[in-house]
């Protein structure tokens, strides 16, 4: 059972706290992804679970261990690197090899451990190549194939796909999803990337300044979001944020709380309709066109822009006049602090 | 074809009717490169040619009369004159003396001062500094510490009881005496391309080799010496090259002696071709010095890439 529990983990650079008290706790086998903006703290969190960073005050347990002073090499992490972290002057073999290596285990098992994490990722052919001479996806297949041989009780993976290309990044993304039903390891995830937080995890945790804004699983973060910040963080496009003057109903059947200042309104749960009848009203700003979807830049009347998902029938043309109408169970108010209420 | 007319008009329509524009681009790029190519002829080929001709000639400096010998030059260095073996072998010695301690030297202080810390560019500085003093100024100092009587070397040494040596004076200690000097004179150099090195390797690789279980001498082993070899290879082949010049020091600090123990191939050249004017001579152990230093620079590339492959 190797279970991670942070418990008021902080850390400071200097006079400058990065982690300003995290309590987390992660389940056996679960899949987790830090999400944040830049500079949220969520790889630096990563690092003070893997033991690169030094835990300024808090407790650390992986395993039901307190591993605070236990080096990074003994707590049974493996780490996959943004820049995977390749070294160039050995193959593909010897990367992969190269933990087994340096904890003294025999030849024979190194090999025979290396080739099985190379079949699970396909990597045989590649085994006596050099970094240089493999393409961004394989470089970060051998990364992971890396972390998989010496067998962790938890992987780590700190933003592993962000120089990747659009394309490889959805492949890839599917093969660690893959790779994380069938080895069930723990796995904790670092990403600024929304889309890969929803598809991959079964628990997020959005942070920011150093604070968990909101742990839940992506539905929960999707539907009732605790504040402003993860509503507007979680979900693509983001949710319309509208104030509410003196608790004005804006949709039928839709009863405001009454400490409720603004409404958050995600850009699907819109639609249009004839103005004369629609409480919202604004112009057609700009209109994006994507294929499946046109995704409308309305400019309401009170100066605010609001995001509308439109896919059904033809888009209205660049400043048309239109109403808009919100699904009455698809609005989440906030109070002036901006959280739920 | 079409582009072609097209750019040749412009050319002409810019104001030089005359020239195609690819002309006019080569002359430019001659025009750049040409004080460059002027000096490295006047001052680099031109005297590099002259001595593969002083070589194959007799010509005493005072009588300015040069006379054709072939290669009797060369016979007399290689086959008749004991003393240039002597000399080879005291320019290895110096070589194998210096090139592993500055190396050592270097990479030690580079690994030691390549982190930030509180001060460390004082440090840099300070063993950097005797790269640029002048190398007759230090070596003049140097002779001064090293003295037997009232050197400071020795005075030193005196304070935990040990009577050093006249360090410059006896056989056995003048060689090392001088290595050791160029040494502290010259490391700083390897120090700031070894520091440089260092800092280009990505942090990442070091923290995934400790993460994988590697002890500090681990990550350097087998991990941060692997990816110093080329710059390795560049300060070994430098620094060689370098030792197997050396004057400036022997001429100021041991004149060669004592009893030719630090008589070395460059200050040996420099004996023959103006102590005793004979320049042919002194052009054929010149380029013999030539032969052996490029043999040397090539057989460390070779191994090198021999351990790429």
């Amino acid at each position: 059972m190797t279970k991670v529990l942070l418990k008021d983990i902080r850390k400071n650079f200097g006079t400058v706290e990065v982690i300003r008290g995290v309590d987390l706790e992660i389940e056996d086998g679960e899949f987790v992804v830090f999400v944040g903006p830049s500079g949220c703290g969520k790889s630096t969190l990563l690092r003070l679970i893997s033991g690169l960073e030094h835990i300024s005050d808090g407790e650390l347990h992986i395993g039901g261990r307190l591993v605070n002073e236990v080096p990074a090499a003994r707590r049974g992490v493996a780490m996959v690197f943004q820049s995977y972290a390749l070294y160039p002057h050995l193959t593909v073999r010897d990367n992969m090899g190269f933990g087994l290596k340096v904890r003294k285990v025999p030849a024979s098992e190194r090999a025979r451990r290396v080739s099985e994490a190379a079949a699970t990722l396909k990597l045989e052919p590649l085994l006596d190549r050099f970094p240089r001479q493999l393409s961004g996806g394989q470089r970060q297949r051998v990364a992971i194939g890396r972390a998989i041989v010496g067998n962790p009780d938890v992987f780590l993976f700190d933003e592993p796909l962000s120089n990747l290309d659009a394309e490889l990044r959805v492949h890839m993304r599917s093969e660690i999803a893959a790779l994380h039903q069938r080895l069930s390891t723990t796995m904790i995830y670092v990403t600024h990337d929304q889309i890969e937080a929803m598809t991959l995890a079964d628990k997020i945790v959005v942070l920011r300044d150093g604070r968990i804004e909101q742990v839940g699983s992506p539905r929960d973060l999707y539907d009732s979001p605790r504040t402003i910040f993860v509503a507007q963080f979680i979900g693509s496009p983001k949710m319309n944020i509208l104030p509410l003057a003196d608790g004005q109903p804006i949709a039928l059947g839709a009863s405001v709380p009454a400490t409720a200042t603004s409404v958050g309104i995600r850009p699907e749960h819109l639609s249009l309709g004839q103005p004369s009848n629609s409480t919202l009203r604004g112009k057609v700003g700009l209109a994006e066109y994507t294929g499946a979807v046109t995704l409308l830049h309305v400019a309401l009347d009170g100066g605010q822009t609001c995001l509308v998902i439109h896919n059904q029938g033809p888009a209205p043309e660049t400043g048309a006049e239109v109403g808009l109408r919100a699904e009455p169970g698809h609005l989440h108010f906030f109070d002036k602090e901006g959280r739920a209420v | 074809m079409a582009g072609k007319a097209f750019r040749d008009n412009a050319a002409r329509a810019a104001g030089a009717p005359w020239l195609t524009l690819k002309t006019r681009e080569m002359l430019e790029a001659w025009l750049f490169v040409s004080p460059t190519l002027i000096g490295f002829l006047i001052f680099f080929l031109g005297p590099l040619v002259a001595i593969f001709y002083y070589s194959t000639t007799e010509w005493n400096l005072l009588s300015q009369q040069a006379t054709f010998v072939g290669l009797r030059n060369f016979h007399n260095v290689l086959l008749e004159n004991p003393d240039f073996w002597h000399v080879v072998r005291n320019s290895v010695i110096f070589a194998l003396g210096l090139v592993p301690l500055n190396m050592a030297l270097a990479l030690s202080l580079a690994l030691a001062l390549s982190r930030p810390f509180f001060g460390v560019v004082f440090f840099r500085t300070v063993f950097f500094a005797p790269v640029v003093t002048s190398a007759i100024a230090w070596a003049i100092v140097w002779k001064f510490m090293l003295q037997g009587e009232g050197g400071a070397v020795n005075q030193m040494l005196a304070w935990i009881g040990i009577n050093g040596p006249n360090w410059l004076r006896e056989p056995n200690w003048a060689m090392a005496a001088v290595i050791v000097t160029r040494v502290i004179k010259m490391v700083g150099l390897n120090m700031i391309l070894y520091i440089a090195a260092l800092q280009s390797i990505p942090r990442d690789y070091e923290e995934a080799a400790t993460l994988e279980g590697a002890s500090r001498w681990q990550v350097f082993r087998m991990i941060t010496w692997p990816l110093l070899a080329p710059t390795t290879l560049v300060i070994m082949v430098l620094t060689t090259i370098g030792s197997f010049k050396v004057f400036d020091h022997i001429y100021q600090m041991t004149g060669g002696g004592p009893e030719n123990g630090t008589l070395v191939l460059a200050f040996y050249i420099y004996q023959q071709g103006f102590k005793f004017f004979n320049v042919g001579y002194a052009a054929a152990l010149a380029l013999i010095m030539f032969v052996i230093v490029m043999a040397l620079t090539l057989v460390q590339v070779m191994l090198r890439r021999r351990d790429m492959e």
